[in-house]
């Protein structure tokens, strides 16, 4: 599902981002990328979604692979990974509605089927009464709540989720992870990247912990 | 569908932006139209002026109609020759009451008519450059009967002169403010791409193809472009109206100018949103500040 073999990365000149780092998500999993800011985490996500690419090594994601993918495969890779972030990137002059139905707009989806589809993510993360707010509206775990919402619409094999939890109080974060938890259950691959060593280890022992760009044990 | 509500939505909900850019858009385009405008007038003067060019070549005796008529249909065949016109002793003493009246008592003086017959030729346009009514001329000199033949040269320099300086300075003029018009648009639609930066970000996270991405930029900069055109044939048409009041030749091709400008307004409003969003969507990387 998600292989990475060997793979660096380096934005300047004599410091890796990433040196050689193996790792496999495949179906089902609940992996946990910990480690300090700057160790890595991001960019390991942003490599399998390919919003960047590897300078050695390959990434595999879902029969894509990073050395030969188009420019035009690219968004159909993302269609079928979910992804969220620290700070949502969610529309503010759209509803929570409007927000998780866009995912499937840009596709061309339109309907009732749309609306079943958006209604059915947004009753999974538990939105569904916050469907009409405006996303600056209601709390920073809900926002994330239509986040995730956003990312499962379209049904990803994986979720990937770079630090989820960093905007929110820890009550907050904590339903964050049984919602990511439940997802999981369905069988959903779910890969968190985390500063949080002790959440992780709570909810997972799948644990790939990363430091100044190499795995170490952790 | 999507594509349509999606940039009306990013019209509606960035209004000031938009308001902006349809402003900046009017005014390039005004300018540009004044600038049409001006032009197509300055060469309706420049082309009444060369209609004015014309040869005169004076016959030594008054010809018989044959002869004039051979003659005539020689001169008409030339190249460049638009018109002949026979002019004989009489019409020119008319011509010359009409043209000098305060000079009738010297004819008077004269008692007889000074005034010889003439053919009168006018040029094809193209043939209105001092070289070529020279060769004309030169040309119709040699046909037997014809004493001597004339034309205003200095005029036809002095015409020739002004109308390459006003040719030249007005191509100058029009790149100016059209490269200028493309620059300031292209970056005022630059402006409202970057307001919606993040709507960008989403469709590429969420898997939009480019295509996507880009549709709902380039046809709200279409609809602003066809607007901001509108406007200006508008107020063209406007100024127009109030100068025409003064000026009766003042030259207008109205359908032209609207559609023209409408246009103009399209492709300014597609150059500007086609090459900002582009930039914009390469631009755009899920870079956080801790990788």
């Amino acid at each position: 599902m998600v292989e990475i073999r060997n793979v660096k990365k380096s934005f300047r000149k004599d410091w890796y981002a990433l040196n050689d780092i193996s790792l496999s998500v495949d179906k089902g999993d609940f992996v946990f990328l910990t480690g300090p800011t700057g160790s890595g985490k991001s960019t390991l996500l942003r490599l399998i979604y390919m919003d960047i690419f590897p300078d050695a090594g390959e990434v595999a994601v879902a029969g894509f692979l990073s050395s030969t993918i188009k420019k035009h495969e690219i968004p159909l890779l993302r269609r079928r990974i979910g992804i969220i972030f620290q700070d949502f990137k969610l529309l503010r002059n759209k509803t929570v509605y409007e927000n998780v139905a866009f995912a499937l707009e840009v596709t061309g989806e339109s309907g009732r089927k749309m609306k079943e589809k958006v209604m059915k993510a947004l009753a999974l993360v538990g939105l569904s009464h916050k469907r009409n707010e405006f996303p600056y509206k209601v709390s920073g775990g809900e926002q994330q709540k239509a986040a995730i919402a956003r990312a499962l619409v379209r049904e990803p094999f994986i979720l990937l989720a770079d630090e989820p939890t960093g905007n929110i109080d820890p009550e907050g974060s904590m339903e964050i992870v049984r919602i990511l938890q439940d997802i999981n259950t369905s069988g959903t691959a779910i890969l968190m990247a985390t500063h949080d060593v002790e959440l992780a280890k709570r909810v997972s022992n799948n644990i790939v912990n990363l430091e100044e760009g190499q795995m170490v044990e952790g | 569908m999507f594509v349509i509500r999606e940039a009306l939505i990013g019209l509606r909900r960035n209004g000031v932006t938009t308001f902006i850019a349809i402003g900046i858009m009017f005014f390039s385009l005004f300018l540009f139209g004044l600038f049409l405008v001006g032009t197509f007038n300055l060469f309706g003067v420049i082309q009444a002026a060369r209609e004015k060019v014309e040869i005169n070549a004076f016959l030594g005796r008054e010809l018989t109609d044959e002869e004039r008529e051979k003659l005539s249909s020689k001169i008409k065949a030339m190249v460049g020759v638009k018109s002949v016109e026979y002019v004989s002793k009489e019409k020119a003493l008319e011509e010359f009451k009409i043209e000098m009246p305060n000079a009738t008592t010297l004819l008077e003086a004269v008692k007889t008519n000074p005034l010889p017959p003439s053919f009168k030729i006018k040029l094809e346009d193209a043939f209105t450059t001092p070289d070529k009514v020279s060769e004309v001329s030169e040309k119709v000199g040699v046909f037997n009967g014809i004493e001597t033949v004339e034309y205003g040269k200095s005029w036809i320099n002095r015409l020739d002169h002004l109308v390459r300086i006003l040719f030249l300075f007005d191509v100058l003029l029009g790149v100016v403010i059209g490269f200028s018009s493309v620059f300031v648009v292209a970056n005022t639609i630059r402006l409202t791409v970057i307001a919606r930066k993040q709507t960008i970000e989403v469709m590429k996270l969420v898997g939009a193809s480019e295509h996507t991405i880009q549709a709902p930029f380039i046809l709200a900069g279409l609809i602003e472009g066809g607007i901001a055109g509108a406007i200006s044939a508008g107020l063209l048409y406007l100024i127009y109206m109030f100068v025409s009041r003064f000026f009766v030749h003042f030259y207008f091709p109205t359908n032209s100018i609207i559609i023209g400008m409408v246009v103009l307004g399209l492709i300014l409003g597609y150059i500007g949103s086609k090459t900002s969003v582009k930039s914009m969507s390469m631009e755009v990387s899920f870079e956080t500040p801790n990788f």
